[in-house]
């Protein structure tokens, strides 16, 4: 049975689809968060901190976008 | 010369079904980011068409399954190819018709191991490979969309659920032509391999490829093409009804969606599952509407897409059956596909006229 359902591959499937989808979405929102927080803090003239948000954005957006690029050749490539 | 008058019956077949199969899905890939405006109908589809067609090029695996694991390329002819691809269309077209979700993939797969069945009994299906990497993904795999999206929406509204909502919505309406485009490459990845592993199985049974043979670059370009000119051509048809079908959701949940839809289908296709795309896009969209408020979802639908999943693989399965004993009547030659072809066609401008005629008659 275990040969028939590919137990090993139908895993690695799930477990990759998990961490890519949850993922990429954790990593984005955080940097929505970062540039909304940006807006705000310096609304409210407080260029430290919303400096800080805005680089934090940043680099999740980066982190965001290599992912997908990452994901598309490793899931694609055997 | 008989075999390849078949042949090209076969790959000519072959293009229209993934030409349909682009058609039919072009909603599934590209109306969450319609629904939330993300981009403009136009701009949407225009994207999803151009990278289903790169999508075509970066993997071969599902077509290798498809050539290879499902039925024995040993006991299969150009002729029970065609009966297949038959099966695959009429029961798409069936469904279309009824207004039933269905899966072309499961369909084409379907109608390709009756007819093989058909024509030389139950040893000619590869029972590991139709129920390990079609039957059971097929099962898991929507599964898993929907509970990724799910995570994923309840992860973003944890994020930025105190954010005033203006950014948070511009935000997530560009990050979803980023997922939206990685949704419809995975798209062209997944269901253009199929089309690409059937005509490399009649490629095979012709003699024209040696076993376990890999597709030619002239199938993955044409494959290519023919999904991603119906994808365009597919679009424009659903611009109209866009409006009134999908589940209204806002950008967060289009992006966790088709995030999740995107991923799944992707891992999928390193694994060379060749898996129900619909299924998958619309489990994500269910997932990611549960997520915010299991109410959200609309339940009949959820059921009327597992009714069309259980019906698909056998009724594709039993017409590729009929069109390979219909085939077969009039000898081993290209008379029966020829035939069949024409009768084909004869049906469908038949009832394509009539739905017209239908169409055009004033609601009063």
């Amino acid at each position: 049975m275990a040969i028939i359902v590919q137990t090993k591959e139908l895993a690695q499937t799930i477990v990759a689809s998990v961490v890519a989808g949850v993922g990429v979405t954790l990593v984005f929102s955080i940097a929505i968060w970062g540039a909304a927080r940006f807006v705000d803090l310096n609304r409210s003239q407080r260029p430290v901190a919303a400096g800080a948000a805005a680089a934090l954005g940043a680099v999740a957006l980066a982190v965001t976008l290599a992912t997908g690029v990452v994901g598309i050749v490793v899931m694609t490539s055997k | 010369m008989s075999s390849d008058l078949v042949l090209v019956i076969v790959v000519g077949t072959a293009l229209a079904f993934d030409f349909t199969n682009g058609f039919h899905d072009t909603a599934n890939v590209v109306a969450t980011t319609i629904s939330t405006r993300a981009a403009r109908p136009q701009v949407a589809i225009g994207i999803a068409s151009l990278l289903n067609f790169l999508g075509a090029f970066i993997s071969i695996s599902v077509a290798a399954t498809v050539a290879n694991d499902v039925v024995n390329a040993d006991v299969i002819t150009p002729t029970i190819v065609f009966a297949g691809l038959i099966g695959a269309i009429a029961w798409n077209l069936i469904t279309w018709w009824l207004g039933l979700p269905s899966s072309s993939s499961h369909a084409l797969i379907g109608g390709v191991v009756g007819s093989a069945v058909a024509a030389a009994g139950i040893d000619a299906v590869l029972a590991e490979g139709l129920v390990g990497k079609v039957l059971i993904p097929a099962v898991v795999a929507p599964v898993v969309a929907f509970l990724v999206a799910g995570l994923s929406i309840g992860i973003v509204y944890r994020i930025v659920g105190r954010q005033r909502p203006g950014p948070v919505t511009r935000g997530f309406r560009y990050g979803q032509v980023i997922s939206g485009g990685l949704l419809a490459l995975a798209h062209g990845t997944n269901d253009a391999q199929k089309t690409m592993g059937v005509i490399t199985l009649a490629l095979i049974a012709n003699g024209t490829l040696g076993p376990n043979s890999d597709p030619p670059l002239w199938v993955i370009v044409s494959a290519a093409t023919a999904i991603a000119l119906g994808t365009y051509s597919g679009g424009w048809r659903i611009i109209r009804t866009t409006g009134t079908r999908i589940i209204k959701m806002d950008s967060a949940q289009g992006f966790s969606a088709q995030g999740a839809g995107a991923a799944v289908i992707l891992a999928s296709t390193h694994f060379g599952f060749p898996l129900s795309t619909t299924h998958v896009i619309n489990g994500g969209v269910m997932g990611a509407g549960a997520g915010k408020r299991v109410s959200a979802v609309r339940w009949g639908v959820a059921g009327n897409i597992m009714v069309a999943w259980l019906l698909t693989l056998p009724a594709a399965a039993a017409i590729g059956a009929a069109a390979y004993g219909l085939s077969t009547v009039v000898g081993s030659g290209a008379l029966g596909p020829v035939l069949v072809s024409l009768l084909f066609i004869s049906v469908l401008v038949v009832a394509f006229t009539r739905r017209e005629q239908g169409a055009s008659v004033p609601a009063g």
